[in-house]
């Protein structure tokens, strides 16, 4: 009933082929911009901010990266925390290198530079395939980190061999560094990531998305019917990489403040990694879903025994906090093994046939 | 009907939060970034529980400092710079002092300490020109820097002078990561300016546990010593390889954190003679402790093992709560308050004087070495003790040495202008001159 799509006719092939062809989804998404846009912003406290808000945006936005990858065309990666990285460090040299630039622009060309590291750890790929290709990819995650490490060019040489964010200012508001407010920070990775996923989702559904599955589905066939393979897997690693080093710059800067060689390590790569899996492998709401489970979970269930007052110690909490994410993911993936976003699907098919299923 | 239990026991706990709130008036919260979970809790466990049984014990014999309670919070962090962070949002409003308790997350609140105003008190580990109090307003790590522990080390083998090791080789086999490579600047400085040779061993976080490839090329390399920065399991790794390659344990050195009693343990008799750098030192019949073992160790409100009472690490954790505690105390005495906030804590902990007759006053002589701050010097330079395995325990085996600060201010000086340049606009600390 909710959900009825009777009476919605298209007259166009336009119409048809809208981003929303069914009212209430755009609805939907209309009210999830109000409560992103309006409703948080005026409700949450800085700790919300930081610790929920901002970090789902940010790790759904990488998810989405790999997901380009490994979802819609194929590619298995290992790689990503390590594009995360080339994303961030681009990013802070060129805000040093030029202190008037400004970061936005910064934030997006640091995505051409984790493009072109992406394209040459991709070309690989056009020779092997599957896991082959995924050890391929951790050869770059470990070639990258060990980089960061020892090229002291890439954090100026300082001491601490970290990368620090300065305060970076935009029409006289501070919008990265220590004296930035939360709720602006939050406004620029909301805009930055609704940006790039409304690009991703109509490069998806394109002509170029359709490549890339129909690369996913069968290489061989893909190129009998007159697919290039080189250029659809390299421009799938161009267009992933790119987002996950947009993804990166806004880790540091927007989030963290400061990183580490470290920070950029395998177990990041695994965590979106596992993102994009339990929200499911080809699909760009699932990004977002899985990073609410995998980033805003843990951190709501670790303030749960302290709000409602139970004198747990808080090592015991970080305990029985791995067990609940740990037994969920368990039970996601055993109900509905293709992820979160095929459990929506699931869910908005039977609201559309309700109350009259067949 | 255990379901109904349990949400009376919700309920119960929701009133008893209310209850508790209502007279948070006369409390002080410290909060101490733990890490009782991980692959460094080895390391991390016992310093905790010594920081928390010591403010235990505050409450339970004196009722809190000057009659304050002193909420002692932990936020467990599990050595992880994500949560760090996370766990310093959710308690930069309640507590007065932030404990960050690894180099990664100090590095990441330092600059927002000069926002958010919330001293960072990060004892012995941490970036060693936050001593800078000119630059660093609101950092303080007391009562010594690894700067300072990597001179007193080359002081300690040198027998005093410097000259000796001219034409010897010294192996610093490090964490890689900003904490291992601390004291690499200050050792080279030294090298040159005393001819010897320097060969910095980097140990990455992955090869902790095995370290046969490292001990294979100091085999080759036949140094004359070999200085340790190690952390978690790092230093039994080193311990063990340097067993099986029947390394003279005379000539292996270790900072502070590389002193843990239960590494030690775990290669016993065949580590004897392993000496270690510590500004703290276990004195289990002082009155602190013993007011420790009686109301709080032998009353059952530890969370300490048995026998691990005489460590070095669980000692030192009750030395870095005295030194908030003291903070407290003096802030409480200038600003004539009770209740501290975490603006008064920083001049506090900026005025520390922890002579002698003090420590003795309060019960903890011979426990660290004293020491005094100042608004320019935040770490007090105190000066530590070698402490050398004798199979069982550790000893002293040396006076009480002194960091050549000839040698390292200037450095510091220049790392610490570098560090406020980069992150531009630094305010600098105004009750300085600065």
């Amino acid at each position: 009933m909710l959900y009825r799509t009777a009476g919605q006719f298209k007259t166009s092939y336009r119409a048809d082929h809208a981003l929303f062809p069914v009212r209430q989804d755009a609805w939907l998404l209309g009210a999830i911009l109000v409560l992103a846009l309006f409703v948080f912003p005026l409700t949450a406290n800085e700790f919300v901010f930081r610790a929920l808000l901002i970090p789902v945006l940010i790790y759904a936005l990488a998810a989405l990266g790999l997901n380009i990858l490994t979802g819609y065309a194929g590619q298995l990666s290992l790689g990503t925390g390590a594009f995360m990285g080339v994303g961030a460090y681009a990013c802070y040299k060129l805000t040093t290198i030029f202190p008037d630039l400004n970061l936005i622009v910064a934030i997006a060309l640091s995505g051409f530079v984790s493009a072109a590291v992406g394209i040459v750890f991709g070309l690989p790929s056009l020779r092997i395939k599957g896991f082959y290709l995924a050890i391929a990819t951790l050869a770059a995650q470990f070639f990258l980190v060990w980089l960061f490490d020892k090229w002291t060019w890439l954090y100026n040489d300082n001491a601490s061999g970290a990368i620090q964010v300065p305060t970076v200012a935009m029409f006289g508001v501070p919008i990265a560094g220590p004296n930035a407010t939360a709720i602006v920070q939050y406004y620029v990775v909301l805009a930055i990531v609704g940006a790039i996923t409304f690009f991703c989702i109509n490069i998806t559904r394109g002509r170029i998305g359709r490549e890339w599955k129909a690369v996913r589905d069968m290489d061989i066939a893909a190129e009998l019917v007159g697919i290039n393979l080189m250029k659809s897997k390299l421009s799938a690693f161009a267009v992933s990489s790119y987002v996950v080093g947009v993804a990166g710059a806004l880790f540091v800067f927007l989030w963290r403040g400061a990183a580490e060689p470290t920070a950029f390590d395998i177990p990041l790569s695994f965590r979106v990694l596992f993102i994009a899996i339990i929200g499911g492998l080809g699909s760009i709401l699932g990004n977002f879903l899985g990073a609410v489970l995998i980033v805003a979970l843990p951190v709501v269930i670790s303030a749960l025994p302290a709000s409602f007052g139970l004198p747990i110690a808080s090592a015991t909490v970080e305990h029985l906090n791995t067990m609940t994410i740990g037994a969920l993911i368990i039970l996601f993936l055993i109900v509905e093994p293709h992820g979160l976003a095929r459990f929506w699907t699931t869910i908005r098919e039977k609201l559309i046939m309700w109350p009259f299923p067949h | 009907m255990r379901l109904f239990g349990r949400m009376m026991l919700a309920a119960a706990g929701i009133g008893l939060a209310l209850a508790t709130t209502a007279h948070a008036e006369d409390s002080i919260t410290v909060t101490n970034l733990s890490y009782r979970t991980g692959p460094f809790a080895a390391t991390g466990t016992p310093v905790m529980n010594g920081q928390r049984d010591y403010i235990t014990m505050l409450n339970l014999r004196d009722g809190g400092v000057n009659g304050v309670k002193i909420n002692y919070e932990e936020c467990e962090t599990g050595y992880n710079t994500e949560k760090g962070a996370e766990c310093y949002e959710k308690t930069k409003a309640s507590s007065i002092v932030t404990q960050p308790w690894s180099t990664g997350i100090t590095l990441q609140v330092l600059p927002k300490s000069n926002v958010d105003k919330v001293p960072i008190l990060a004892p012995g580990y941490g970036f060693s020109p936050m001593a800078d109090g000119r630059v660093f307003t609101w950092a303080f790590n007391p009562p010594a820097t690894y700067w300072d522990g990597a001179s007193m080390i080359l002081k300690a083998i040198s027998e005093g002078n410097l000259d000796n090791l001219k034409g010897k080789k010294i192996v610093l086999l490090h964490l890689d990561a900003p904490y291992g490579k601390e004291p690499i600047p200050l050792l080279h400085m030294y090298a040159e300016k005393h001819g010897f040779t320097l060969l910095p061993i980097p140990v990455g976080v992955k090869e902790m546990q095995n370290q046969s490839a490292q001990w294979l090329q100091i085999r080759r390399e036949r140094p004359d010593f070999v200085l340790m920065w190690g952390w978690g399991a790092m230093n039994a790794g080193a311990l063990t390889e340097a067993v099986k390659t029947k390394f003279p344990m005379d000539k292996f050195i270790g900072i502070w954190w590389s002193g843990s009693d239960a590494d030690l343990k775990a290669v016993g008799e065949a580590a004897k003679g392993y000496r270690s750098i510590s500004w703290s030192f276990p004195v289990s019949d002082s009155q602190t402790m013993k007011d420790i073992k009686q109301l709080v160790v032998d009353a059952g409100n530890s969370l300490l093992p048995p026998n691990e009472f005489d460590y070095v690490f669980y000692q030192r954790g009750v030395v870095i709560s005295m030194f908030v505690v003291e903070g407290i105390k003096a802030a409480q005495k200038h600003f004539d308050t009770k209740v501290v906030n975490a603006e008064q804590l920083r001049w506090g902990l900026e005025n520390l004087n922890l002579d002698e007759k003090h420590l003795a006053s309060i019960g903890m002589e011979g426990m660290v070495p004293p020491f005094s701050t100042s608004c320019t010097n935040h770490a007090g330079h105190s000066g530590a003790w070698m402490l050398q395995w004798d199979g069982s325990k550790f000893v002293k085996a040396s006076e009480l040495l002194k960091a050549d600060e000839d040698m390292i201010a200037p450095l510091a000086d220049a790392e610490a202008k570098k560090y406020a340049e980069a992150n531009a606009p630094w305010p600098l600390n105004p009750g300085c001159g600065g």
